[in-house]
């Protein structure tokens, strides 16, 4: 038990005092000592009453400790001088004159309740940086971007894109234009690529292929780089359809939108990944929140890369509403309705838009008629399958 | 309880205890989690310190317990510190990266293992900020010595555990260990590892042999059944080469084989795993020395089988619950749906019960594993280990200053798991 000298009535005091540890913070050894709560301060006194210490009430704080114990410790000390308390009346009489003490830890609630606010508040405003802020400063950030180091950056991704466009595996004649009787379809397409980027004056030089995919699409990749896919070219039932698409593609290459999605990208990495910090584990809630932004960001590429083809398309002297036409029906077809859905949202609301241009008087098709059959048929049908591998092998 | 001489002489030893209680973890934890939810990750560094504070003063050495002194708001920043440095960092990575496109691999390769660096020199420095910020008796415990030769260090050492399939994890372990606790102190009693390598290898061969030896075992046996000539015939020869039947019939051996030793394998692995974590902790407990004191360990298998039975029971029956949740979240949010005849609102509504599911499943697991097995396992390696010696901690002189939380910043913005 605690051997509390009975000498406590011989001190001119009635300060509530018992017995606690004392470690002195200078070495480990363990004090057991009496502390004495004063109007002031508590004083520490060892076994022969000796004064060790005094400790003011405003300078106490409470220390991390198991229940039942009071672990005190003195702010401003670089040394960890402690003093446990397990009396209970004493622990009640200290904290009744210390408040720094938090008795009950409301001030501690109080102090989570506005990190937690606070918390709340860094969140959101990382939410509204990234839904606003990236694409901004992505717009900023891109006339500093050397056209150089964007048309490496379009050589990295192209690599990249052809490897995961190219299924078949079919090298060089997965490019359509260059095998037999498709030469013509080259010519037809360097020509309407031709009066289109006269029109649109670009510091770039546009890279038109058209690769075998069946799928109604095209891409535009950093650096002046547009793949049309085969698939595209079969639902176009105008040469203003496809040049409708080429033009908007060629909006993206203007817009730089290669560059911007890195750097929006990044910027998402960044802020989704590093600074908010996957705490779910397994980073699906990361994917999924850039999912989202994503799609938000590329709404707005995309209307304004529509916008783009339509005064392209009116300079150039082509039907601007026809890039809407052709969308219609491919949102139409439902078999691919759905991947374009997904990479253009709302595209119901893009044909409205370019429906509503109104055009000046009659336009002329930009091909003729001739020029329109040979691009057409710019993918002729591959030779069977055992010829390539004998050719390959041949190699 | 106590006499006020401190303690009596000729007690040498010392029992640890842990203190805590489940149910209060349990509140802390689910608490903690539901707040990471709300404000998207970012009170993690004050969970992780309220963690820590219940964690270390639970623990009772001698009579005595610990006591964590850290702040949320150092590792708030150590975080930022963190960030400042890596995003930098990352864009001169990005810009070499672009600028070598020729050489990515290589850059790859060099980027990769500046990364494991990092790490490694992440974990290191958050163990120096964790420890200076542990206080016994109004002494700290702390850690010196430069992160970098243990970055380099654990590297080495991790690239021969892989390189050998495992077979020298021991000695890196023993010689990690040893390169940690030599650093360590205890005010100015200075810390030492004792435990080996051999001696951790002779019990960890057998779960050695049973997990990774079936993989090696097939991958002998298929290399004996193949006709090496014959299969460089074949590959030399086109796919349409009758030969293709027996490479077929051979696809399908290797197949069965390494399919069957790949299960064997998993299926040891995870019966074996809580006996790797009971012989590890053991090991671990038993080899640490701080001056004249010395820890055993005398933790039981059993008892660490047991708490991952309560595991798996726990999660069960979480999963059973939130199954039940979830079918009830889909059919309201059908029958909402259904009312409007709207597809897009309906696939918005299962994109989010999906994400929420998500949410819910991954926090509620580790929330359940950090109650149930590490708390659990923090308590079993407290109460089984025993001090010896222990009168040297009784004139331990305070030294060492409190360090900087970079470490911990670094770890977690890496995502190497500090906090």
């Amino acid at each position: 038990m605690t051997s509390t000298p009975d000498a406590a009535p011989t001190v001119a005091s009635t300060a509530p005092c018992g017995a606690a540890v004392y470690f002195d913070g200078t070495s480990s050894a363990r004090n057991v000592v009496i502390v004495e709560a004063g109007a002031a301060g508590l004083r520490i006194l060892d076994a022969h009453r000796r004064l060790l210490d005094e400790w003011s009430y405003p300078e106490l704080r409470r220390m991390a400790a198991p229940d039942g114990v009071l672990r005190l410790g003195r702010s401003g000390e670089t040394l960890l001088a402690r003093l446990e308390i397990r009396d209970a009346a004493l622990t009640a009489a200290i904290e009744d004159r210390a408040e720094t003490l938090d008795r009950g830890g409301a001030a501690e609630r109080r102090l989570r309740r506005k990190v937690v606010a606070l918390s709340l508040a860094a969140g959101a405003s990382l939410i509204v940086t990234a839904i606003f802020g990236l694409p901004a400063l992505a717009s900023r950030i891109i006339p500093f971007v050397p056209l150089a180091v964007e048309r490496q950056l379009g050589e990295a991704v192209d690599k990249e894109i052809r490897s995961v466009l190219d299924t078949q595996h079919l090298g060089p004649t997965f490019i359509c234009g260059f095998g037999p009787g498709e030469t013509p379809g080259r010519a037809a397409l360097d020509k309407l690529v031709g009066e289109l980027a006269d029109a649109a004056a670009l510091p770039v030089r546009l890279h038109v292929d058209v690769v075998r995919r069946p799928e109604p699409n095209a891409m535009a990749l950093p650096g002046g780089r547009i793949y049309v896919y085969d698939g595209l070219i079969a639902k176009a039932q105008t040469p203003d359809e496809l040049a409708g698409v080429l033009a908007h593609e060629i909006g993206h290459v203007a817009h730089r939108d290669g560059t911007r999605i890195v750097l929006q990208t990044a910027g998402l990495s960044f802020l989704f990944g590093m600074m908010l910090g996957d705490f779910v584990g397994g980073g699906a809630v990361v994917i999924a929140a850039r999912t989202i932004l994503r799609s938000s960001y590329s709404r707005r590429v995309e209307s304004a890369a529509d916008g783009y083809s339509v005064n392209l398309m009116e300079k150039a002297g082509g039907d601007p509403r026809a890039l809407g036409a052709i969308l219609a029906r491919i949102v139409s077809d439902k078999e691919h309705g759905i991947k374009i859905l997904l990479d253009h949202p709302e595209t119901k609301d893009r044909i409205a838009a370019i429906d509503a241009v109104t055009v000046n008087g009659p336009t002329t098709p930009l091909l003729d008629a001739a020029d329109w059959n040979a691009l057409k048929q710019i993918c002729a049908p591959l030779p069977a399958k055992n010829a390539t591998t004998q050719t390959n092998q041949a190699k | 309880m106590t006499t006020v001489d401190g303690v009596s002489p000729g007690a040498p030893t010392a029992a640890v205890q842990f203190l805590g209680r489940e149910g209060m973890y349990w509140r802390l934890r689910i608490k903690g989690a539901a707040l990471l939810v709300l404000t998207l990750g970012i009170y993690r560094f004050w969970f992780a310190t309220d963690v820590r504070r219940y964690l270390w003063s639970h623990v009772e050495i001698g009579g005595e317990t610990l006591e964590y002194t850290g702040l949320a708001t150092e590792l708030l920043g150590g975080f930022l510190l963190a960030v400042a440095i890596l995003v930098p960092l990352y864009t001169a990575i990005a810009g070499v990266a672009l600028a070598f496109d020729a050489a990515k691999e290589a850059t790859a390769a060099i980027v990769f293992v500046l990364v494991v660096l990092l790490g490694q020199f992440a974990l290191y420095r958050a163990r120096r900020y964790r420890l200076s910020r542990t206080v016994f008796r109004g002494v700290r415990f702390n850690q010196h010595g430069s992160a970098w030769p243990y970055a380099v260090y654990a590297l080495m050492w991790w690239t021969l555990v892989a390189v050998t399939l495992g077979l020298a994890y021991p000695w890196a372990q023993a010689s990690l260990q040893r390169y940690k606790m030599r650093h360590t102190s205890y005010g100015d009693l200075p810390g030492e590892f004792e435990g080996t390598g051999s001696a951790l290898f002779l019990r960890g061969l057998p779960l050695w042999l049973l997990v990774v030896g079936p993989i090696v075992i097939a991958f002998l046996a298929l290399a004996a059944m193949i006709n090496w000539d014959a299969l460089n015939g074949m590959v030399a020869d086109s796919e349409n080469n009758p030969l293709g039947l027996l490479m077929g019939n051979i696809g399908m051996r290797v197949l069965v084989v390494g399919g069957a030793a790949i299960g064997t394998s998993i299926v040891a692995a995870m019966l074996l795993y809580p006996l790797f974590q009971a012989l590890m902790l053991r090991w671990w407990i038993s080899g640490l020395r701080f001056g004249a004191v010395t820890v055993t360990s005398r933790l039981r298998t059993g008892q660490v089988y047991r708490i991952y039975l309560r595991f798996i029971l726990f999660v069960l029956l979480f999963v059973l619950v939130v199954a039940a949740g979830g079918a009830l979240a889909v059919f309201v949010s059908s029958a909402l749906a259904g009312q409007h005849h709207d597809s897009a609102l309906a696939e918005v509504f299962a994109s989010a019960i999906t994400l929420g599911l998500y949410v819910v499943i991954a926090l509620g697991v580790s929330t359940i594993y950090q109650v149930v097995v590490t708390f659990a396992m923090w308590q079993l390696g407290a109460q089984s280990a025993e001090l010896a010696g222990a009168d040297a901690l009784d004139c331990v002189r305070a030294s060492g200053a409190p360090s900087s939380a970079l470490g911990e910043g670094l770890a977690d913005a890496l995502g190497v798991g500090g906090i």
